[in-house]
């Protein structure tokens, strides 16, 4: 099938990684790294299109089954505001949980598991709002930057204002 | 104390289901069935929310439900017969439990007086019985036996409350040199799964006198047939008291009432009255002891404690030899009952008695109790797999059906597999519709009582199965249809006389599976409905025009118009001008409808029809800019094609369709839901939709794929509702579909246009 399964593994990294660090998934929007907490992350899957709900954000991208339940798609690309991506198979779903939902996030690609020490984090430049208020901060893998995401943050507000 | 919490719910669970049963056991007592299982089923009933309540200190409960199951007991001994009078009393008791569970339930306390008048009903009828004036019962924690002392009139007593008095009593027509009892107590392996414990029930035994125990082993097993929880060990006790009475001797046991079996005989040369019948059973049932007894005596008195032996007392065997021979006079023998419920004495080990009691101790239906979210998960799951099986099933084509011919077979029992497991799923959320209905007795009862008419309710088919969400939004609807027929339909006892009818009006409410609906159809025999004055009503609140003919059938249904009444006065049952519209849109909000005719003199008739399930969905597959949508079949009019359908502009710019001399706002789903659309207008359909209140709206949409059913799914697990959208499902080939919430659509727009 399409998606990789990552839950059975990610508990024995969890635990070999000490309480001090933290691991990442790692996935590129264009040139940029980003991560996520590993455990937030359910399954990634390749893109294969999703039924769009209407009256929503630009950034919502739709709806999909995910084995019987229906999870929204939200297209970081958009969300970050530069316009929808144009997707294809080779775009990829990470599924995630967010509180107590699954939400996938579309991105261009998964590159990577991160394990950074939670020191190494730093707080996002003041500047532009959307970006402190996306990034939760920032960790440095191999002299390159790698914004964490703030799902929370994502994922809030997809509603048309009627 | 989340565990006391969670006991509590537990209780409450089992006495809405105690209380169900009870109103069904009435209704089938009212019906002139008064055999001893329905006494002893309603004694069980009241006998067990009693004990639930002490243990919680529900006090206002225990001490109502007390005096119930007394004046239960003394009817089930025969000493109190069960006229009509007493059975209604015995309904409006239940009323008073079910209305004091409610309050426990609530946490709420009832005015102390509450139920007081009944309690005094009981109290008399009780005492009309006692010779000796018995006082009214003010304890509640004693158990209540029957025991047969009184010496001439051969009339049961029941044990007094307060120990002085028994005392008194036990003292009084006795031999003075001491009572000696035997006592054959054998516990049931439930005994200790219950954490009880012989030694302290023979503790208790003994203050009441000199107590002798002997253990009586049964033969240990092999090992392999050895139960670690087996019992194998079974006592004889001889209790010697000039004071005990078989009541305080049976209050030892109370705890274990169910748990053990238990026999107490009185050794002593008084002769004691036994009521005939049961000394006529009891002798059936001692006999088989008797002769295991006399087996028994050869046995080495090693089993027995050394204390045994200081009383010569009469054995065993002597007694039944003594009973055998003096079978058709009375006995010197008083049975217990191991248990309230049991009728006969189930003696230790007669054969004949074990399985009865068993029998009856289950004649409920096994059940668990399962929470609801754990059902709808298989529920989902399930459906999961009939879709996954679908699509598997498409995947083959001629060639791998070829090539693959085990495949194809094993294809084959999978899709009969998955159909049979959602079948067995679904027949889990059913559940027979008596959870609704046997709440209309009591409600039927208050009416009659606020009415002054007099009425009786039937019911039929109450064990049909519905799904258990289409029941839970059944009882409000039916609540309302009820209390129009009690209060529109049903006439006063003089009419009816008058119009040549019997003095009481049925309400009959029977439910019925026809095809993959529900039928439940509340009948009445009253007046039918007054069609000149629902027109001339109808007129007045500008339901219907001055000028517009109706035919009689549209006149009824008109009683289902939001804000319409007949009833002259506002009473406080019916007649607010809310209900049946109510009924109407709660009956539509499920995919079902309601319809209703009616007899002038003869009577009305409102049908329900339900969907089997609310878990499917019919509905009609339409495509909405190369998205699949779909529109829920129940609030489907009809459709047609857009060149064939006549638009008219209105000033706001939206259009209105002209449809049979209606004008119907006109929703293009493409606009509304802001996607583009290809296809040539003249290709496109309506579809016409009805919502709440009879409303009508045309959807136009790009195709009409067809029809098909579909499971429920949520978009607020993951995400957050959106407007005109009531949910998503998942179609055959995997992808998501969404559900068009026509109601929603058209109040959103109507606020729109508001704003």
């Amino acid at each position: 099938m399409e998606a990789l399964g990552f839950r059975d593994d990610t508990a024995d990294r969890a635990a070999v990684a000490g309480q001090n660090t933290l691991q990442l998934i790692a996935f590129s929007i264009g040139e940029q790294t980003y991560g996520v907490e590993i455990t937030t992350v359910r399954e990634i899957r390749a893109w294969n299109g999703a039924t769009p709900l209407p009256n929503t954000r630009e950034y919502v991208r739709g709806v999909i089954n995910l084995r019987g339940t229906i999870v929204p798609i939200f297209d970081l690309r958009a969300r970050f505001g530069d316009g929808q991506t144009s997707a294809t198979k080779n775009h990829v779903v990470v599924v995630m949980s967010v509180g107590d939902k699954w939400v996938g996030i579309l991105v261009d690609a998964v590159s990577d598991i991160l394990t950074v020490s939670k020191d190494e984090i730093h707080a996002v430049p003041e500047g532009n709002s959307i970006d402190t208020e996306l990034l939760n901060g920032i960790v440095t893998h191999e002299s390159r930057m790698v914004g964490l995401i703030d799902l929370h943050a994502v994922v809030s507000g997809a509603k048309m204002d009627a | 104390m989340s565990d006391l919490d969670d006991f509590k719910a537990t209780y409450f669970d089992e006495c809405s289901e105690l209380l169900t049963e009870l109103e069904e056991q009435f209704a089938t007592i009212e019906g002139g069935d008064q055999s001893s299982e329905r006494l002893n089923a309603v004694f069980r009933a009241i006998h067990s929310i009693k004990g639930g309540a002490g243990a919680f200190g529900f006090s206002g409960l225990v001490g109502f439900a007390h005096a119930y199951e007394t004046l239960l007991d003394k009817v089930r001994e025969g000493q109190v017969r069960l006229s009509p009078d007493v059975t209604a009393l015995c309904i409006r008791a239940n009323d008073i439990v079910a209305d004091f569970v409610a309050a426990a339930r609530a946490g709420t306390e009832l005015p102390g007086e509450y139920g007081a008048d009944e309690k005094a009903r009981f109290d008399a009828l009780c005492a009309g019985e006692d010779d000796d004036g018995g006082e009214p019962m003010e304890e509640f924690d004693i158990e209540f036996v029957p025991v047969m002392v009184d010496l001439d009139k051969g009339a049961g007593e029941e044990g007094p409350a307060d120990p002085a008095g028994l005392d008194a009593f036990a003292a009084a027509p006795l031999a003075a040199d001491g009572e000696h009892w035997e006592i054959r107590f054998r516990p049931h392996s439930e005994l200790y799964a219950r954490a009880n414990d012989p030694l302290l029930l023979f503790r208790e035994l003994a203050t009441l006198g000199e107590l002798s125990v002997r253990a009586v082993f049964e033969p240990i097993p092999l090992l392999a047939d050895f139960e670690p929880f087996g019992v194998y060990c079974a006592w004889e006790m001889t209790l010697a008291s000039p004071t005990a009475t078989e009541t305080a001797i049976r209050e030892a046991f109370e705890f274990v009432e169910g748990n053990c079996d238990l026999e107490v005989v009185q050794l002593s040369a008084a002769p004691v009255t036994v009521a005939e019948p049961e000394a006529l059973s009891l002798l059936a049932a001692v006999e088989p002891i008797a002769a295991r007894l006399a087996d028994r005596m050869p046995e080495p008195p090693a089993l027995e404690l050394p204390d045994e032996a200081e009383a010569p007392l009469p054995s065993f065997s002597d007694l039944a030899d003594t009973i055998k021979s003096a079978a058709p006079a009375r006995q010197p023998f008083i049975p217990i009952r191991s248990e309230p419920m049991t009728p006969r004495a189930p003696v230790a080990e007669a054969p004949a008695a074990a399985p009865d009691a068993e029998a009856e101790r289950r004649n409920g239906v096994q059940s668990i109790r399962v929470d609801l979210d754990k059902v709808d998960r298989v529920v989902n799951m399930v459906g999961e797999l009939v879709i996954t099986q679908s699509m598997l099933t498409q995947q083959m084509d001629d060639t791998l059906r070829q090539k693959y011919q085990e495949l194809v077979r094993g294809l084959e029992v999978l899709a009969q597999t998955t159909r049979g497991l959602q079948d067995s799923v679904m027949a889990i959320r059913a559940q027979p519709v008596k959870s609704v209905f046997s709440r209309m007795p009591r409600l039927v009862r208050e009416l009659a009582t606020k009415t002054g008419k007099k009425i009786r309710l039937e019911t039929i088919g109450e064990n049909t199965e519905i799904d258990k969400t289409v029941i839970e939004q059944l009882s409000d609807p039916l609540t309302h249809m009820i209390r129009n027929s009690a209060d529109h339909g049903i006439e006063l006892p003089e009419k009816r006389l008058a119009a040549g009818k019997t003095e009481t009006g049925v309400i009959r409410l029977s439910a019925e599976q026809a095809g993959g609906n529900i039928l439940i159809v509340v009948e009445d025999d009253g007046a039918g409905i007054n069609r000149e004055k629902v027109m001339q009503v109808a007129r007045q609140r500008g339901v219907v025009a001055a000028d517009q003919q109706l035919t009689d059938e549209q006149i009824d249904q008109l009683i289902f118009a939001p804000g319409f009444s007949t009833a002259e006065a506002v009473s406080d049952i019916s007649g607010r001008g809310v209900g049946m519209d109510v009924v109407l849109s709660n009956i539509k909000k499920i995919g079902g409808s309601v319809h209703v005719r009616s007899w002038a003199g003869r009577g009305t008739r409102m049908t329900l029809r339900l969907p089997l399930t609310l878990a499917v969905l019919d509905v009609m597959l339409v495509r909405v800019s190369q998205n699949p949508y779909v529109v829920p079949l129940s609030s489907i009019v009809e459709t047609m094609q857009c060149s064939r359908a006549s638009f008219e502009r209105v000033p706001s710019g939206g259009k209105v369709l002209q449809v049979r001399g209606e004008y119907v706002q006109v929703i293009d789903l493409c606009d509304r839901f802001e996607m583009a659309t290809s296809v040539d207008e003249k290709n496109r359909f309506v579809v016409l939709c009805e919502a709440e209140g009879s409303v009508k709206v045309a959807l136009v949409v790009d195709d009409i794929i067809g029809q098909q059913q579909v499971v429920i799914k949520s978009l607020e697990e993951n995400f957050e509702s959106i407007e005109g959208i009531a949910g998503g499902t998942i179609l055959g080939d995997g992808n998501v579909a969404l559900i068009v919430d026509v109601q929603g659509l058209k109040t959103a727009k109507l606020r729109r246009a508001a704003a």
